[in-house]
């Protein structure tokens, strides 16, 4: 079960677009989309309180969450290319990126207000993301 | 958060740690040559089974508890999946990578409060 567990990590193809980096961005972005879909979706199906309400079926009814759950699909391709390449810790916690995204988004498209708090909680988000980029560059450096 | 909302968003936590070590076994399996990466398409299938379990609870506790409820338990799946690949996969971050996961749970838990 260990044998794949100490090859050294593949080399990615060539070209900007097949970046793992550029792959966990964009999974971010289409990842924040889903949310503010599926949110959008979720208000749409509120007050239905049937059993099947608990599992989430009763959203599937809502043409935003079906959008919601394309992104999502559309997201994972990325995700699955840049596990390929970059450990699962290291590549799980850029995706925290959303957290930036996600507020953005709901402040222009929903009118969401992003309260001083809320500011200073996506600058400590962007101070770790630099600090995880960091630490990638200088295990780099090393090999 | 009721007691069933609680237990459905620990499931829910505990299929994300799951499908994702088994997302990430499955494509490095699938990187290695020839004989050796046979069987990475099952642990695929598998993550991606344990993936819908968490989608499905997840969707079903948003649409019953506040948004602004969720995001702190959202905010510690991060030092979750870490932990869970230093246990499983032998991941090792640096000092560094440890203190940007550490900050970006912060900034996750601060955003959440507002």
């Amino acid at each position: 079960m260990h044998d794949q567990l100490h090859a050294p990590l593949p080399k990615p193809v060539p070209g900007l677009f097949w970046n793992p980096y550029l792959q966990i961005f964009l999974t971010v972005l289409l990842t924040a989309a889903a949310q503010i879909l599926l949110k959008v979706g979720a208000e749409h199906s509120a007050g239905n309180d049937s059993v099947w309400s608990w599992l989430g079926l009763a959203e599937l009814g809502t043409g935003m969450t079906w959008l919601g759950i394309l992104a999502f699909v559309a997201s994972f391709g990325g995700w699955l290319y840049a596990l390929r390449f970059l450990p699962l810790g290291l590549a799980f916690a850029l995706t925290n990126g959303v957290h930036i995204f996600v507020p953005l988004g709901s402040w222009l498209f929903l009118g969401e207000h992003i309260s001083l708090l809320r500011g200073s909680g996506i600058c400590v988000i962007i101070a770790g993301i630099l600090l995880l980029a960091q630490s990638v560059a200088k295990a780099e450096e090393r090999v | 958060m009721s007691v069933t909302a609680w237990v459905l968003v620990v499931i829910s936590q505990l299929a994300l740690v799951a499908g994702q070590i088994y997302l990430k076994r499955a494509m490095s399996r699938r990187e290695q040559p020839g004989e050796a990466s046979r069987g990475w398409i099952g642990l695929l299938v598998i993550g991606i089974a344990t993936m819908t379990v968490w989608f499905l609870l997840w969707l079903g506790v948003m649409h019953q508890v506040e948004l602004s409820k969720l995001m702190p338990l959202e905010g510690i799946s991060p030092l979750l999946i870490v932990l869970g690949a230093a246990l499983f996969l032998r991941e090792r971050l640096n000092a560094r990578g440890w203190a940007g996961v550490i900050l970006t749970c912060v900034g996750v838990l601060l955003v959440s409060a507002s």
